[in-house]
């Protein structure tokens, strides 16, 4: 358990494991692509600062001509002050711009507009604004850019910029040339309109140009302070030192770096010289944020957590389902391989106790050769013993069919008549062992013969009859319904099984759990009661894969009532129409239901049916008809009627009445106990219950002299003297039972070793030699199914169409079914029952005379 | 009984938290500000005024751009200020705000800077002028507010707090305990226990240390205000106290003027000496202050040897020193202005105790505030008791008697007239 619980911690700590080791894989990589991103913008940030440069120095360049021009005519002139003055007022073309002549020693001069509020004062000053003091102007003037930092124009107060350039102005009062400063002054305003960033991307993005000092020449808003120095300096922790070379950097080459603005924003400053003009420097500042674009980086690292997240969620809740399963299954298996312990358990014992009967009465009877009475005892419980061991065996290899889903039907025609009477023959014994009241009604069986797997179907009835008698203590009783009636299904008949007990019941919890495999009731009379406890299992398997149903009723003390409801197939073929002639009949029986039943069932097969409910009245009855002279063409009376039985019934009427009246009796049960009395007393004849229109019509057309199919007497064999059979049996044991069993009703039988043997002899005998041939399947050399397709794919037409029945220990239907479609005729499961054999012989001889 | 006392003590706790919280929150409330205006609005805010540097009030746009954050402002520097700002206003340029100045009243030169402020003291405009000192809130004649003070300026002393500590000795609050610890430094081997500027005029130590004390002799003389400001030369005699004062300091040899002499100008070098470790005491303004705290990272002396120190009055009475207080730089809002009702809403943003103590704690000066406890910088002159916080313009004193006396002082602190004489010229000294 704890290492189990160990288990689950390391798998729980490996998914977690990959899990952070993929997130961290995709945090990598995000950021990986993502400063790759970052780094592009600001390469591509700086690129358009270095283009601003450009622009921003061709407008400069532009306006400086402008001076230059200005300053060349002056010059070339000799002009006064004053006529300069005029000319570059005439020269005006922007209503904002100005020009300044300033004498460099006073820093007054004239202005070519009049000062704020006057008309006619050109006089203009320098001297408070700072700007002109201590300008060496000589080594700059006419070779770059020559602009003033942005200033308060002294005529107007507008902040403005200078274009500059010195002139040689004539000074008439001096006579002599006096060197000044000619000013294109432009209002800051004209130009911050059109100096910003045309990315709508970089709409946060500011410019500025500084000089050497760092001071600004032109100052965007996102710019702080007086100076970029400063700027950086109040928003970012450095030393003198790392300023100074961060300076240097700045002022002396493009680049960028990083740094925090007045909101301790991260941002980007990026920097290029702005050639024309000396040490200045065009400056771009953004947001770091606004230049990370690659945002879905993150969302796909929110995707990717959440998923593994799910998945790994998912994972722990299907693995402890898995878990809880496989504890479950592990617990059922463990259960259920218990189970099997247990059942092997009773198995061995179940099994071990028929064996023990067998071996042990096979060595009493070995030692007691010549008691015969002793012997036969030993043999008849030997047989007992047999078959319990053998139903055993059916039910252990039915219910691992039924666990493995292996239980296939194996559909084929069959008569639910001879499924009736083989499921009474073989309750018989022990209904009468036990002394029970036993009945059996049919209603609406108008349709002999049905297709499904009757082999099942005998199964399903059988074990329910058969648990019915089980535990039904001596002297109780047992009826069993089978009623057909339309079915939904179309095609179908619906066949009602009831058989209703007076036993000793369930229990509702066992009820609960009774169609469980190796379930029993703990009761000590059930431990008494050989079982398996597989048999509901097997039926209620088989029930459901005939899409049937089966209900219980049951209550302890009181006796058991199983309902088991079948849609079954109508087969194709059915009896011709069963018409008698005009026949009059009576019917004697004290069972009303029975009585009404048989009537309606004659009447449909044409008879005029009389019915009386006792050997008295029936006598009355016939003796009224024979004083009349119309006697009744057949009577049949029931054995068991109180106050007078059917055999005395029958004594009567031949002594007292009328000696040549055909008459059948009717008994629920095996007629030979009762044979010779009722043959003695006049029977013409027996008939089951329950009454089959067919068995009606089969007995009375017998009786009056009609062709009819019926079967030959049980006990009369001369019909197989002197019958052929080859039996094809690899294992001599098996071959000497079969051998000496057939050769004890006169059949003459040869052995073929295997299969290839088998189609040797066939091909090489005449035609006739053999009227059926018995066929093992699993032998050497070749196998019984082959043999049979070789067989059937002879030449000669008689070899070919020889009858050939199965006779192997595959019993199963598929085994049948698989005999069946090799060409086989029939299949008797091994171990051999020797009525079923004498019987398959017969219907096998019958069906080629019929041919 | 204990379970009943322990509900209704429960009871009363939660009651109690539940009546308290509210009313916390809504002091908190009621000093925080609420725009006024669509937080959206996008404008254009101008503020002019002569400073090349004014970091403090970008400060403030920023955190104004909290509440605003479409609103662009920004601080332009107009050279030759004071002479160019009525210009300026009337131009295509003109400022939504600008930089102002009480001295102006009445003068014809800067009346276009006066006429075009609007009054601050309407109660519709919402400024919370009560947080500003009263005495430095000036009024014109006709009751008007045309400007409200964001720094207030006064004279004083820088103190090395950590020298006083070494040598055991506290900081002056009387004369007598100036001229104790001048004493003291002296002894311990400090030539000049304090110092400041002497070459000019302008804020000289001579006008530092004697102004605050002038004007407390003239303070509650209306006649002698009168008549000093009429600069009538018997008026003179009104400054003998305090040049009688000056010469006694310097003659108590607290101060060595052959020191202070090398001492180039009243800003960078005045610091540049303090910094260099061994001056207790340096005279100053809080213009002079406001520069330390830049220049701390670029002195090597002080890199070297930091130290803490703080801005003190000189106590040049025996009954404890005189807070000059002076407004120093004054803003007015331009009524012409095309984003009037932003402009009024910053100013109403900036009027409050905490901005105004931030941005001067920013520029390193004076807060016009009345709480001065906020920076220890400052909080000396905090302790000073009403009685003796002094306002020129409060006073009465006119420019040009002020600068009669001061100019008087600096004669006789150089030795370039003897008392009386520099009494006589009283009102011969040239204007600036």
């Amino acid at each position: 358990m704890e290492n189990q619980s160990l288990k689950k911690i390391l798998i729980t700590v490996v998914n977690v494991v990959i899990m952070v080791a993929i997130l961290i894989f995709v945090v990598l990589y995000s950021a990986f692509t993502s400063r790759d991103s970052y780094l592009r913008q600001i390469e591509h940030f700086v690129d358009t600062t270095v283009t601003m440069e450009q622009v921003t120095e061709n407008y400069l360049e532009g306006e400086q001509r402008i001076c230059d021009v200005w300053a060349n005519y002056i010059n070339n002139k000799d002009m006064t002050m004053e006529e300069a003055t005029a000319y570059i007022r005439a020269s005006h073309v922007l209503k904002n711009a100005s020009a300044h002549l300033i004498y460099p020693d006073t820093l007054t001069g004239l202005s070519t507009r009049p000062k704020q509020g006057t008309v006619d004062d050109y006089t203009v000053s320098y001297e408070r604004v700072g700007l002109l003091d201590g300008i060496d102007w000589d080594n700059e003037i006419g070779k770059a850019i020559n602009i003033t930092r942005a200033y308060t124009n002294p005529m107007n107060g507008e902040q403005s910029l200078a274009f500059c350039n010195t002139v040689s102005l004539y000074d008439p009062e001096s006579e002599t040339s006096r060197s000044a400063i000619l000013l294109r002054v432009l209002p800051i305003s004209e130009l911050e309109q059109k100096w910003v960033f045309p990315q709508t991307e970089l709409v946060n993005a500011g410019l500025s140009m500084i000089d050497a000092d760092g001071d600004y020449i032109i100052k965007g808003y996102s710019f702080k302070n007086s100076s970029l120095f400063e700027f950086y300096k109040s928003y970012n922790h450095t030393d003198p030192e790392s300023a100074d070379q961060l300076f240097e950097q700045v002022t002396s080459s493009t680049g960028y770096v990083s740094m925090l603005n007045s909101h301790g924003q991260e941002c980007i400053l990026a920097f290029t010289p702005v050639d024309a003009t000396s040490d200045w420097t065009m400056l771009g500042i953004v947001p770091a944020e606004d230049l990370h674009v690659d945002k879905e980086n993150w969302l796909m690292f929110w995707v990717v957590s959440a998923g593994l997240l799910i998945l790994f969620i998912c994972d722990m809740f299907y693995m402890l389902s898995l878990n809880k399963r496989l504890q479950a299954a592990a617990r059922e298996a463990e259960a259920a391989n218990k189970a099997k312990t247990d059942f092997l358990s009773t198995m061995s014992h179940d099994i071990r106790t028929p064996m023990n009967a067998i071996i042990g009465l096979t060595t009493i009877a070995g030692k007691n050769p010549g008691d015969v009475e002793s012997t036969k005892d030993s043999l008849r419980k030997i047989s007992l013993a047999s078959n319990h061991l053998l139903t055993l065996i059916n039910d252990i290899l039915d219910i691992s069919k039924v666990e493995s889903g292996k239980l296939k039907l194996s559909p084929l025609t069959f008569s639910i008549v001879e499924t009736v009477e083989n499921l009474i023959n073989i309750s018989q014994p022990m209904i009468k062992e036990k002394n029970l009241e036993f009945r059996f009604n049919i209603s609406r069986m108008e349709n002999e013969y049905l297709y499904t797997d009757q082999l099942r179907l005998n199964q399903i009835y059988i074990n329910i009859l058969s648990n019915a008698i089980k535990y039904t203590e001596p002297g109780g009783e047992v009826s069993v319904g089978l009623n057909a009636e339309e079915s939904s299904v179309p095609g179908c008949v619906r066949m009602t099984y009831v058989v209703a007990d007076t036993g000793i019941g369930m229990s509702p919890e066992f009820i609960e759990t009774m169609y469980q495999p190796f379930s029993r009731q703990i009761d000590s009379r059930v431990n008494s009661i050989q079982g398996t406890g597989l048999g509901l299992a097997i039926t209620k398997q088989m029930v459901e894969l005939m899409g049937g149903t089966i209900d219980c009723v049951s209550e302890p003390g009181k006796g058991t009532t199983f309902t088991v409801v079948l849609d079954i197939p109508l087969a194709d073929r059915q009896r011709e129409d069963m018409q008698l002639d005009p026949v009059d009949v009576l019917i004697v029986d004290d069972d009303k239901i029975m009585l009404q039943t048989a009537v309606d069932t004659l009447e449909s097969l044409g008879a005029s049916a009389e019915q009386a409910q006792s050997g008295p009245e029936a006598i009355g009855m016939i003796e009224r008809r024979h004083t009349s002279g119309r006697d009744y063409d057949i009577v049949i009376i029931d054995w068991k009627m109180p106050e007078m039985d059917g055999v005395e019934t029958i004594k009567r009427v031949r002594s007292d009445i009328a000696a040549d009246i055909p008459i059948l009796l009717i008994s629920a049960y095996d007629w030979s106990d009762i044979e010779d009395r009722a043959k003695e007393a006049g029977a013409n004849g027996f008939v089951s219950k329950p009454l089959f229109r067919s068995t009606l019509y089969d007995k009375i057309n017998n009786l009056i002299g009609k062709e009819c199919r019926s079967h030959e007497p049980e006990d009369d064999n001369s019909d197989l003297q002197g019958m052929h059979i080859l039996v094809a049996e690899d294992n001599d044991i098996n071959w000497e039972i079969i051998s000496r069993i057939l050769t004890s009703f006169g059949i003459i039988t040869d052995r073929a070793e295997n299969g290839r043997v088998c189609v040797d002899m066939i091909r090489a005998v005449e035609k006739g030699s053999y009227d059926l041939i018995f066929m093992d399947i699993q032998m050497p050399e070749m196998n019984g199914l082959d043999a049979t397709r070789e067989i059937r794919g002879l030449e000669n037409p008689w070899a070919a169409y020889v009858p050939i029945v199965a006779m192997t220990a595959d019993a199963f239907s598929e085994n049948v079914t698989e005999c069946l479609n090799a060409g086989m005729n029939g299949h008797i499961a091994k171990p051999i029952d020797i009525k079923l054999v004498i019987k398959e012989i017969r219907r096998i001889r019958e069906d080629r005379e019929q041919l | 009984m204990k379970k009943i006392m322990c509900i209704l003590l429960t009871a009363l706790m939660i009651l109690g938290l539940v009546s308290c919280g509210p009313v916390k929150q809504e002091a908190v409330i009621d000093e925080k500000f609420k725009p006024r205006l669509d937080t959206s609005t996008s404008c254009h805010i101008n503020v002019a005024g002569g400073y090349d540097n004014f970091e403090a009030l970008e400060a403030e746009f920023d955190r104004f751009n909290d509440h605003y954050p479409n609103v662009e402002l920004v601080f332009t520097k107009v050279d030759d200020y004071n002479n160019m700002i009525g210009t300026v206003l009337n131009g295509n340029d003109a400022p939504d705000i600008y930089v102002n100045y009480s001295w102006m009243y009445g003068r014809d030169q800067y009346k276009s800077s006066i006429d075009h402020a609007e009054n601050l003291s309407d109660p519709a405009l919402g400024l919370n002028l009560n947080c500003i000192r009263s005495n430095i809130t000036l009024k014109t004649d006709d009751g008007k507010l045309p400007m409200v003070p964001v720094f207030a300026n006064t004279y004083g002393m820088l103190v090395n707090n950590d020298l006083f500590e070494k040598e055991g000795l506290s900081v002056p609050t009387t004369y007598r305990e100036l001229v104790e610890v001048c004493d003291a430094f002296r002894k311990r081997g400090y030539k000049s226990p304090m110092m400041g500027f002497s070459k000019e005029e302008t804020t000289s130590i001579f006008t530092l240390t004697s102004y605050p004390y002038f004007c407390g002799t003239v303070a509650d003389d209306a006649e002698a205000v009168k008549k000093l400001n009429a600069l009538d030369p018997p008026a003179g005699e009104y400054m003998r106290p305090a040049i009688e004062k000056t010469v006694q300091f310097f003659g108590d040899g607290c101060v060595d003027l052959e020191a202070c002499d090398e001492i180039e100008n009243n800003y960078d070098a005045v610091i540049l000496r303090f910094f260099e470790g061994d001056v207790p005491m340096m005279a100053g303004s809080g213009d002079t202050v406001s520069g330390t705290e830049k220049r701390e990272s670029r002195y090597e002396a002080f890199i070297d040897a930091p130290f803490s120190y703080s801005f003190a009055p000189i106590p040049m009475s025996d009954d404890g020193a005189y807070f000059l207080d002076m407004p120093n730089l004054q803003f007015s809002v331009n009524k012409d202005s095309q984003n009037l009702d932003m402009a009024n809403e910053f100013m109403r943003f900036l009027i409050s105790s905490d901005e105004l103590n931030e941005m001067a704690e920013i520029k390193g000066l004076m807060s016009p505030t009345r709480d001065l406890s906020f920076d220890s910088m400052y909080a000396a002159f905090g302790e000073v008791p009403e009685s003796r916080i002094l306002s020129p313009e409060e006073i009465g004193l006119t420019d040009d008697a002020l600068v009669q006396v001061r100019q008087a002082v600096f004669k006789v602190g150089t030795g370039e007239m003897t008392i009386d004489e520099a009494i006589a010229g009283y009102g011969s000294y040239p204007l600036t």
